[in-house]
């Protein structure tokens, strides 16, 4: 089947990545799956003992399971992000990858399209991983491998977007270590990972609301926990991803295209 | 895909020519309305924004012709505006105004399908260093749209034309710098172009891989591709090509075969420099007299801003 030409670039992208994962499985093993399964341990087993029982909007739940799910949301906020920045820094300005791609019958729209998707698809089957571990120790229900899937690609392409929008405004590799630092670990500690954030103070919990991982994760147990549906959590996922992605792209565009 | 008989009339006398077409050469022929022209440059014209705010005009309104077999050349020192020009010949950089065409399409208009004919070796390493030697040319193909198994045996068959067969299966990082070079001019001729855009493929080459490289691409003229060849190497100029643009400032100076550029614009027949007080060579004049000549010797051309 021939594919529509522009949809054939960003699968030609794709499968490039998609290559080189494979053929250094054994370190993306490492890289992808350890780092979750770890916070797993610490935080659900360790952390888990001491706290047993949390009550959440009025529900019963082992801290065990709250932070699984947590961590299906910082896998996704990770993965997402660290492949996006730093790998797609070194694709682009180390390698030069994206513009030796795109003065092949590939444009570099597709270049960044493949680039993003790849980074996306890749968290997200990051956090299936964390989703499986946490059905098989009976704290989801098997059906949350369905259904979180669709939700850990669009936030991960969200956080992609993110890292990519780094990336194509960063002057050196340095420089990426700012936002780590400033946005991605703030989020990480104050959305929700490890405790719920209505015991913030009130001003804590807008801004925890304002950025994109709290909304994952509201959505996240909503899947596997069965906690109440936050309608708002949509429309603040949406308007994130749609700026992050056209930003990253445009970032990008004006950095190597002149 | 043919030039117009009314465009340029100069063609006809270009040097060269002939050995693209020997039977129209020997008829006295319009030979240059046989040749089909792979890439058409017309009043490009590329404008930056600098970030102080000013714009730089990196190219102004050049124009210029690269027949099939034919080699056109580039020169001038850094920051002429040689780089821009391929930028844009790529279509990778968006002309301010003017226009490019590759065997007759647009490359802005059709971007994929004129890339679909060229070959592009850039300045900068930009070889895929996550891929061995030999998955990289195949990995490259299929940006073309070629098979694998085709990808393959092209693969093969470059490697053994580049001397590189041996280190098909190492890993990109482990090869000199000379090797770097060849394998990336090699990646450029996987598509089999009909165009072949080269920034600086020699800079940094000892003498003798530089000879073979020169070997290769002067093969690949007389199979009919057509070669644009940036380089601030007179030697290199004089050899491989057949015309010759001198570029400064973003303008063409003036375009010609070496030989005929020699001929005009140095009017003698032997050249006189000191090199050591007191020891004089007296030489023929060569393409660098003229390149000095049009180009001034000032070392301010990176400066250069509006």
């Amino acid at each position: 089947m021939r594919l529509p030409d522009s949809l054939w670039g960003v699968r030609c992208v794709w499968l490039r990545y998609f290559d080189v994962f494979r053929k250094s499985l054994r370190f993306y093993l490492v890289t992808t799956f350890c780092e979750p399964i770890l916070y797993l341990l610490a935080f659900g087993l360790g952390v888990g003992a001491l706290v047993g029982t949390l009550k959440v909007h009025d529900m019963q739940v082992s801290y065990r399971s709250f932070v699984f799910a947590g961590i299906i949301g910082q896998t996704v906020l990770f993965q997402g992000f660290f492949e996006a920045s730093f790998g797609s820094f070194v694709r682009m300005y180390y390698q030069r990858i994206f513009s030796s791609m795109a003065v092949t019958p590939i444009t570099l729209s597709e270049v960044l399209w493949g680039e993003l998707l790849w980074d996306a698809t890749k968290a997200s089957v990051a956090a299936e991983v964390v989703t499986l571990i946490g059905v098989a120790l009976g704290n989801f229900p098997p059906v949350a491998l369905l259904t979180v899937l669709p939700l850990a690609f669009v936030s991960s392409l969200l956080f992609a977007g993110l890292g990519l929008t780094v990336s194509a405004r960063a002057k050196s590799i340095d420089e990426i270590s700012y936002p780590q630092y400033l946005i991605v670990f703030p989020m990480f500690l104050f959305c929700g990972v490890f405790y719920p954030i209505e015991g913030l103070p009130v001003v804590l919990q807008w801004v925890a609301w304002a950025l994109p991982l709290t909304s994952v994760l509201s959505l996240v147990r909503t899947l596997t926990l069965g906690f109440p549906f936050q309608p708002w959590a949509v429309p603040i996922l949406a308007v994130w991803l749609l700026v992050l992605v056209v930003f990253s792209r445009r970032s990008m565009f004006a950095r190597l295209v002149k | 895909m043919y030039a117009t008989p009314w465009i340029d009339l100069r063609i006809c006398r270009r040097p060269g020519l002939e050995r693209l077409h020997p039977v129209a050469a020997v008829l006295e022929l319009r030979y240059d309305l046989m040749v089909p022209v792979a890439l058409r440059v017309e009043r490009l014209t590329k404008r930056y924004r600098l970030e102080s705010g000013g714009t730089l005009e990196a190219v102004s309104s050049i124009s210029f012709e690269v027949h099939a077999g034919e080699c056109f050349g580039l020169l001038g020192p850094n920051g002429a505006g040689k780089s821009t020009t391929i930028n844009c010949v790529t279509g990778f950089y968006p002309a301010s105004s003017g226009s490019v065409s590759v065997c007759g399409l647009d490359v802005y208009a059709e971007p994929k399908r004129a890339r679909q004919l060229l070959g592009v070796c850039s300045q900068e390493d930009t070889l895929d260093s996550d891929f061995r030697v030999s998955d990289q040319l195949v990995r490259y193909a299929t940006y073309f749209r070629i098979p694998t198994e085709e990808g393959k045996l092209r693969a093969r068959a470059l490697l053994e034309r580049f001397g590189l067969e041996e280190k098909a299966n190492e890993q990109v990082e482990s090869l000199s710098g000379g090797m770097k070079r060849r394998l990336q001019v090699a990646r450029a001729l996987i598509s089999n172009p009909k165009l072949l855009v080269l920034d600086e493929p020699t800079t940094g080459l000892d003498p003798g891989v530089r000879r073979v490289l020169w070997e290769i691409l002067m093969h690949e003229r007389s199979a009919g591709t057509a070669i644009l060849l940036c380089t601030h190497y007179m030697e290199e100029a004089e050899r491989l090509c057949d015309r010759v643009g001198i570029i400064t400032g973003g303008r063409i100076l003036d375009e010609d075969s070496p030989r005929e550029l020699i001929r005009r614009h140095m009017d003698m027949d032997e050249v006189q420099e000191e090199v050591r007080p007191g020891v004089v060579w007296k030489r023929p004049p060569n393409l660098e007299d003229v390149y000095l000549k049009l180009t001034g010797t000032r070392l301010d051309e990176d400066a250069r801003e509006s």
